[in-house]
């Protein structure tokens, strides 16, 4: 039982941590008020970069490196039409989808199937990782399991929430022309954002294709990059909450690998399609249960608009 | 020169702009493939002659371009009232599982069966975007991750049924069910009637919308939802029952494909209609008779993704193209308010 439990919790972090990386990014460029459903798109390039880059002989830092900036770079195309030309965000977002997975899968032909050249190894904490249940879970994960899950929620929250630059960043997102009108450049600061809320993506995919599964085939990404921008909506925003919702799903998705190891009287089809399923309920429920949070959990007011400073 | 903003444009602006998207992102791709090494005018003329050049490549292009009109028509009827329905996907596999399901059970005359197929269909699909639609209509739920989401659920639940309790168990290898016994008639050579079936449907709810109390409050409620509500429509209600039809009419789609083309459920057969069928919708701009011409684009593109393969080009490569085609229709749509700056 405690073998099956520490199991689940193992592959719940490092399956949930490619929704983390990706939900903080979809959070950075909700934020400053970008919807961008490009997200399983950014993975997608993300994803093959790295692999590109460890097929070379890089080291997994390095390829998760690249994986980012596959998607900076196409989160720079992306806030290139939303941002700078004010195009219709959901367009912008479906076509980087589209482009981003057959761009992926153009250039990850020659790679897919093999397993990755590098990949991020587990490292065996002394002492903490012969605790008992949780000591294989948690402390024999590699290093960026503890920067994904610890550093990056935590440091996110904070620049959010407790500096001077997250107000005004928050205010572009809830009020453009107020925050324009004070003086903070708001396609400055969403132009940003967006480009690094994708390089987030980007990593997440590299992180896909270098710990977690770890190779590249083709729609290796199956819906994660949807997943993700669901849980932005679930975390209300925050990146302490989404983070906790990546664990959730983490463990879901945990929970349909067990089974079909250890052989459980569910048909494995079912089994997989429980982090969809899941995805949708938990979209539902706090819906449902809404009025009680309030306004402290719902979406910045200015979310998927174009600002255009002469409608002022 | 000083460019300046303008409120509104022409209906004729928008089709050109439409136009020039479509060259402009059909462009920048042929440069790209140019670049990666493709010889890109020999390549384009294979297109064109693989896909207009004979009979044989018309009805495979119209074999593409109906399904394509029913799903770009559900995407399409869903943008009406402002909606996205990226599922078609799934509606289109769900209405296929439902078709699948009648025809393999149920005896009766042929013409009787076609419509009762053509009615499971549509509740397969309605069924596959109902949580959706609710969650939409009455919680606010977005719909874009909703619908898709179930996308991923439907082609697991196809490969779950084809592999096994709707196995064909005569043959051992297949991954497929048993062949359904209905067919529909043909139109010429391969082309079956699905086609006239999808351009009436096009007519049909394009005079819906156009003369209808019912068409007419969608729209409304499309152009702006607190207007509608202040002048008495139901929204929610009206938001509901449109995506419900959009759902219907992609599992008409792929009950069209089951029993009209494929003759048997298997996995695979969606063939990205549902995806597509975004796309098509977007180009038409909503419109139920602007489907009928995007739809053809995308049948075009689609084809050329099977005739290239001959040439060392893969779907994926040219399916990426319609990303192109999507992003630049969206920043045509917005550049295409912009006037140089008349002098003072």
């Amino acid at each position: 039982m405690i073998e099956v439990l520490t199991g689940i919790l193992f592959t719940a972090l490092l399956a949930g941590g490619v929704l983390v990386l990706g939900a903080l990014g979809e959070v950075l460029a909700e934020r400053v008020g970008v919807f961008n459903l490009g997200l399983e798109g950014l993975m997608a390039l993300g994803g093959v970069s790295a692999i590109i880059t460890v097929a070379h002989g890089a080291s997994p830092w390095v390829g998760l490196l690249a994986a980012a900036g596959a998607g900076a770079a196409g989160g720079t195309v992306f806030a290139g039409a939303v941002v700078g030309l004010r195009a219709n965000q959901t367009l912008c977002g479906l076509a980087l989808t589209i482009t981003g997975g057959g761009l992926a899968s153009v250039c990850g032909k020659a790679y897919s199937g093999q397993p990755a050249r590098a990949i991020f190894e587990g490292w065996a904490v002394p002492i903490l990782s012969e605790l008992p249940l949780v000591g294989r879970a948690i402390f024999t994960q590699s290093p960026l399991v503890y920067v994904i899950w610890i550093v990056l929620p935590l440091a996110l929250h904070a620049l959010l929430f407790r500096t001077r630059h997250g107000i005004d960043l928050r205010a572009v997102g809830e009020n453009p022309a107020a925050a324009d009108a004070a003086g903070v450049p708001v396609v400055a600061l969403r132009f940003a954002y967006v480009v690094a809320g994708a390089a987030f993506a980007g990593a997440a995919g590299g992180y896909l294709t270098l710990a977690f599964v770890p190779s590249w085939s083709d729609g290796i990404t199956g819906g994660r990059g949807w997943i993700a921008v669901a849980l932005v909506i679930f975390g209300g925003f925050r990146p302490l909450n989404v983070t906790l919702g990546a664990f959730l799903f983490g463990v879901i998705t945990a929970l349909g690998f067990v089974g079909q190891a250890r052989n459980w009287p569910i048909p494995p089809a079912f089994l997989s399609m429980l982090p969809y399923v899941a995805t949708i309920l938990f979209m539902i429920v706090p819906a449902l249960a809404a009025g009680r949070f309030g306004r402290r959990f719902s979406a910045p007011a200015a979310l998927g608009t174009a600002y255009f400073r002469d409608e002022r | 020169m000083r460019m300046q903003r303008v409120a509104s444009i022409g209906p004729g602006t928008v089709i050109l702009t439409r136009i020039a998207s479509v060259l402009a992102a059909l462009g920048v791709g042929g440069l790209v493939f140019a670049l990666a090494g493709y010889n890109v005018p020999m390549l384009a003329g294979k297109v064109i002659r693989g896909s207009l050049g004979d009979a044989f490549g018309l009805q495979d292009l119209g074999l593409l371009y109906a399904p394509l009109i029913l799903t770009g028509l559900s995407a399409a009827v869903a943008l009406r009232i402002g909606l996205w329905n990226i599922g078609g996907e799934g509606q289109f596999y769900a209405g296929a599982i439902a078709a699948t399901v009648v025809g393999l059970n149920v005896d009766g005359p042929l013409p009787l069966m076609l419509v009762l197929l053509g009615l499971a269909g549509f509740a397969g699909g309605a069924a596959w975007i109902l949580v959706p639609a609710l969650a939409r209509a009455f919680l606010a739920i977005n719909e874009i991750i909703t619908t898709l989401l179930l996308n991923f659920v439907a082609l697991l639940l196809v490969n779950f049924l084809c592999t096994g309790p709707m196995r064909d168990a005569t043959q051992a290898v297949t991954s497929a069910t048993a062949r359904i016994p209905y067919t529909l008639p043909d139109l010429f050579g391969e082309l079956h009637w699905g086609l006239g079936v999808a351009i009436g449907l096009v007519l049909l709810l394009a005079l819906l919308f156009a003369r209808t109390t019912w068409g007419f409050q969608v729209r409304l409620a499309g152009s702006n939802r607190f207007a509608a509500r202040y002048a008495g429509v139901p929204v929610p209600r009206r938001l509901l029952q449109v995506l419900l039809l959009s759902g219907g009419l992609a599992g008409v789609a792929g009950m069209l494909e089951v029993v009209g083309t494929v003759h048997r459920l298997q996995g695979g057969i969606s063939n990205n209609y549902g995806y597509l069928g975004v796309m098509v919708a977007v180009l038409a701009g909503g419109a139920p008779l602007g489907v009928l011409p995007a739809a053809l684009l995308m049948a075009m593109i689609l084809n050329a993704g099977t005739v290239l393969q001959a040439y060392g080009v893969s779907t994926n490569e040219v399916l990426s193209l319609t990303g192109l085609v999507l992003l630049f229709t969206a920043v045509g749509e917005r550049l295409a308010y912009y006037r140089p700056r008349r002098s003072i």
